[in-house]
């Protein structure tokens, strides 16, 4: 009698909580690059509006910050998705052997420039040699040598420097060329010097093209759990496609995120980012597609640099199949 | 603001009440500072890039008090957690160490050891083993308190006079009343001394921790401010920080003050 | 008493072995990936495989620690010292360094970034602060240990307030003076590398930036442990020389 009521029981609780379970949504998290911005609105757009509970998963955006690697905190599992530093982070992490999978490339083109002063010394690449020229150490720098290589110039023909936290020296004109991401360090010089004033030198216009802010996942959740990637990736399309649409919203969204952050600004960085993340591969293919020339084309450049000690396998480090088994309504701009 | 602060003020009565004379001198010299802020910047005209003025920080903070009151706050609280789990510790293994010479000889050079580690170089494995939540960062403050109060406490302890201690020994006095009773008092103030200090540690802790990633705190508002190379912004969160930061310097000096009202006689 | 000294040196080294033992076996154990945590032996290895790159670095690191906190440690001593002479502003002071301070060093450092570029100044300026700070405290707290019966017998016989700050009050103060200066040289060496790590040239806080970005947690362990031996070296030979000063308290 009472083993029954008890077996009665069992079923009937198994009964709620089968469907009940499924439809509790998985815990992930995306561990960004940076602190909260309109760099990264479109996530921030999907959490708010429900689609990644639509797509069954109770998503915590995790800001980044200095020293913070992303792929270290995916490979390790402390965080499930990361918006990491670019192909060139992809590539080191996996020379390097940790389990991660990059499995859309967000902004398709090189987001950044090296700028000058219209009435300075330098008018062509060629003036570069003899000038002081700052730039990140962080991937920036190959791409500045790989340009120069095309051009002829060795890299101790020019006075490279790691560049201030400030644009400050630059627009005081103590260095000859800066490097400016579109979205910030442009912004920053452009207000301060005119934009009229500046010529700005683009890595394309050489044949070099680095792609950067990439979506990653570790080699374990992408293997075991197809599904919560693709209803990731659905969810990010989504909310970057509302935010492009409305992006005035958008901002807002990040904004009540982080009320410091100047509006003007990120009004300007969230145009920029729209036509970073819409140019190349993605005029076709959609939002995060993968384009295997261009990360060919900056491999060989990482690999000329000596950061990468020998070619990853591509397909293996780049594995755009989540993002190919979305249909196409999902992934259109 | 200190004991030492507080017995160099000159005797009670001569104006009022000391408390409020204190405080009415505060405000003054913290007015003065602020027209002087205010009146250098549009004197020499300096460039808001080095130095915006005061009433246009003080703008930036009203425009979004809520961000600043929460930054404050969950700042604070890390710093609290940190400060308080650091000091009771800090005394607890000086106490420790005190009596047991084998284990201090053991683990003093470790606990040298590990504060010429800066905090930052790891800070992804405080993220791994922690996460983003509020213990990550009590635990850097905790990190970085706890070594000073060790040392003082130890230093404290160990200046007891030992005649005293073979004067209570000699009455029958068991080593915890001599601890409870004498080593601990006449440690108090050399303890407070290292709480002063720790108590900026835990804010420092506090901020550094917040750089592992988070969205709410001062470090943050500290971070974001100056990558976008918002000078006012920056300005806006160092006087939120400074303003965390006296008050919670304050209220440990007041503590001191309550608990060693002896301290100038020592 | 040199029997108890050795004793205490074995001890400290057995501690050592014991946390390298556990570092070790917990990495190997657990066969732990170097970006969670590299074995101790590896980051040996990786130390000595760098070892040009990392002396250089620290000597960087070491100079600009160095400065800072000379340039720190006098304006911090000087401060208390002359304030202990013109006890009349010192209310005023004491609250403005107070307000300084109670800013955490590593607050000023995108203003001090700045302000001084990414270049040596920059972390002379952070050291400097940091540590002009500690020993402004301990020194004046220090000062103020003097007991007032000494005080009035010095006073009962003329002495004036130079002659009581060297006779009395600067001797009673050294113990708390050369803690400061003690504990600062560890703090002097961190905060220059944590000032790197936002922006450098050079350094090992520099190195420890560039090996995360590239994800040679070898390399970041190595820095660190060379970071470490350093403050180790500087905090042993400013306790040496505290020990030599303050021979008159060991008996």
């Amino acid at each position: 009698m009472l083993k029954r009521r008890h077996l009665l029981a069992a079923f009937a609780a198994a009964l709620l909580a089968g469907p009940a379970a499924a439809a509790e949504p998985v815990k992930a998290s995306l561990r960004l690059k940076w602190l909260p911005q309109a760099q990264f609105a479109g996530f921030y757009v999907a959490a708010q509006k429900g689609y990644y509970k639509a797509e069954g998963l109770d998503l915590t955006i995790n800001p980044g910050g200095p020293n913070l690697l992303t792929e270290n905190l995916v490979a390790t599992g402390a965080d499930t998705f990361g918006l990491s530093g670019g192909s060139d982070s992809v590539f080191a992490a996996r020379d390097k052997g940790l389990p991660v999978v990059c499995i859309g490339v967000s902004h398709q083109v090189t987001p950044f420039v090296f700028v000058t002063r219209k009435d300075g010394p330098v008018k062509t690449l060629q003036d570069f040699k003899g000038r002081t020229v700052t730039t990140w150490f962080t991937g920036a720098n190959h791409v500045l040598n790989a340009i120069l290589a095309k051009e002829g110039i060795k890299p101790d023909e020019v006075k490279i420097q790691p560049q201030q936290v400030s644009v400050t020296p630059f627009v005081d004109g103590a260095t000859d060329v800066a490097t400016a991401t579109y979205y910030n360090e442009l912004y920053a010089i452009q207000s301060r010097v005119g934009k009229d004033n500046l010529r700005t030198f683009v890595a394309e216009d050489y044949g070099v093209t680095f792609p950067r802010d990439t979506l990653i996942v570790s080699e374990t959740t992408l293997r075991d759990k197809p599904d919560l990637v693709k209803g990731f990736l659905r969810a990010s399309i989504r909310g970057w496609r509302d935010a492009f649409a409305d992006p005035k919203g958008a901002v807002d969204t990040v904004m009540a995120i982080a009320p410091t952050l100047d509006r003007a600004h990120q009004d300007f960085m969230l145009t920029e980012v729209k036509r970073l993340m819409t140019a190349g591969a993605a005029k076709e293919r959609g939002l995060f597609a993968i384009d295997p020339d261009a990360l060919a084309k900056a491999q060989d450049l990482l690999l000329q640099a000596k950061v990468v000690a020998k070619p990853v396998d591509l397909k293996a480090a780049f594995d755009s199949r989540a993002l190919d088994a979305l249909s196409a309504a999902d992934r259109q701009l | 603001m200190s004991a030492a602060l507080a017995a160099a003020a000159p005797p009670a009565g001569r104006r009022g009440h000391p408390l409020v004379r204190r405080i009415g001198g505060r405000v003054l010299a913290l007015l003065a500072v602020a027209l002087a802020w205010e009146g250098l910047v549009l004197l020499f005209g300096i460039r808001p890039f080095y130095l915006p003025r005061l009433s246009s920080v003080l703008g930036a903070i009203l425009a979004t008090p809520g961000a600043y009151a929460a930054g404050f706050l969950r700042t604070l609280a890390e710093t609290l957690i940190g400060f308080v789990a650091g000091g009771a510790f800090g005394v607890a293994i000086a106490v420790a160490f005190l009596r047991l010479r084998a284990l201090r000889e053991l683990v003093f050079p470790l606990f040298v050891v590990s504060q010429t580690i800066p905090v930052i170089a790891f800070g992804a494995l405080v993220v791994l083993w922690f996460g983003n939540t509020l213990l990550a960062k009590a635990v850097i403050a905790f990190y970085l308190t706890f070594f000073p109060v060790t040392v003082n406490a130890l230093i404290g302890l160990e200046s007891v006079d030992p005649r005293q201690i073979a004067l209570m020994r000699s009455f029958g006095a068991a080593p915890r009343q001599i601890l409870l009773q004498l080593q601990l008092p006449s440690a108090l103030p050399q303890i407070f001394v290292a709480l002063r200090l720790a108590a900026s540690l835990s804010l420092v802790g506090a901020i550094v921790g917040e750089w592992f990633g988070d969205t709410t705190g001062l470090g943050v508002l500290l971070l974001q401010a100056m990558y976008n190379e918002n000078v006012v912004a920056i300005w806006a969160a160092l006087l939120v920080s400074a303003l965390l930061g006296t008050g919670f310097y304050a209220a440990v000096a007041a503590l001191e003050r309550r608990l060693v009202f002896w301290g100038a006689e020592q | 008493m040199t029997a108890q000294r050795s004793l205490a040196v074995q001890r400290g080294v057995l501690g050592a072995l014991l946390l390298i033992g556990l570092w070790e076996g917990v990495a190997r154990g657990f066969a732990l990936p170097a970006y969670v945590l590299p074995a101790m032996s590896d980051v040996l290895v990786g130390v000595w495989a760098k070892r040009t790159m990392l002396a250089e670095a620290a000597a960087y690191t070491l100079a600009e620690a160095l400065l800072g906190y000379a340039l720190g440690a006098l304006i911090g001593i000087g401060l208390a010292v002359a304030l202990s002479l013109i006890p009349a502003v010192r209310g005023f002071v004491v609250t403005a360094v107070t307000a300084v301070n109670s800013v955490p060093v590593v607050a000023y450092s995108p203003l001090i970034l700045l302000w001084f570029g990414i270049g040596v100044a920059s972390k002379v300026v952070m050291v400097a602060l940091a540590v002009s700070f500690t020993l402004f405290l301990s020194t004046l707290a220090g000062l103020d240990r003097v007991d007032r019966r000494s005080v009035d017998l010095m006073r009962s016989f003329g002495a004036g307030r130079l002659a009581l700050l060297w006779r009395l009050r600067l001797p009673t103060a050294l113990p708390l003076i050369l803690a400061g200066l003690r504990v600062s040289t560890v703090r002097s060496i961190i905060v220059a590398i944590v000032t790197e790590m936002l922006g450098a040239y050079g350094g090992l806080g520099w190195v420890i930036y560039q090996a995360v970005l590239q994800i040679d947690f070898v390399q970041v362990w190595a820095a660190i442990v060379v970071a470490s031996a350093a403050s180790l070296l500087f905090f042993g030979l400013v306790g040496f020389a505290e020990r030599r000063l303050l021979f008159w308290r060991a008996t």
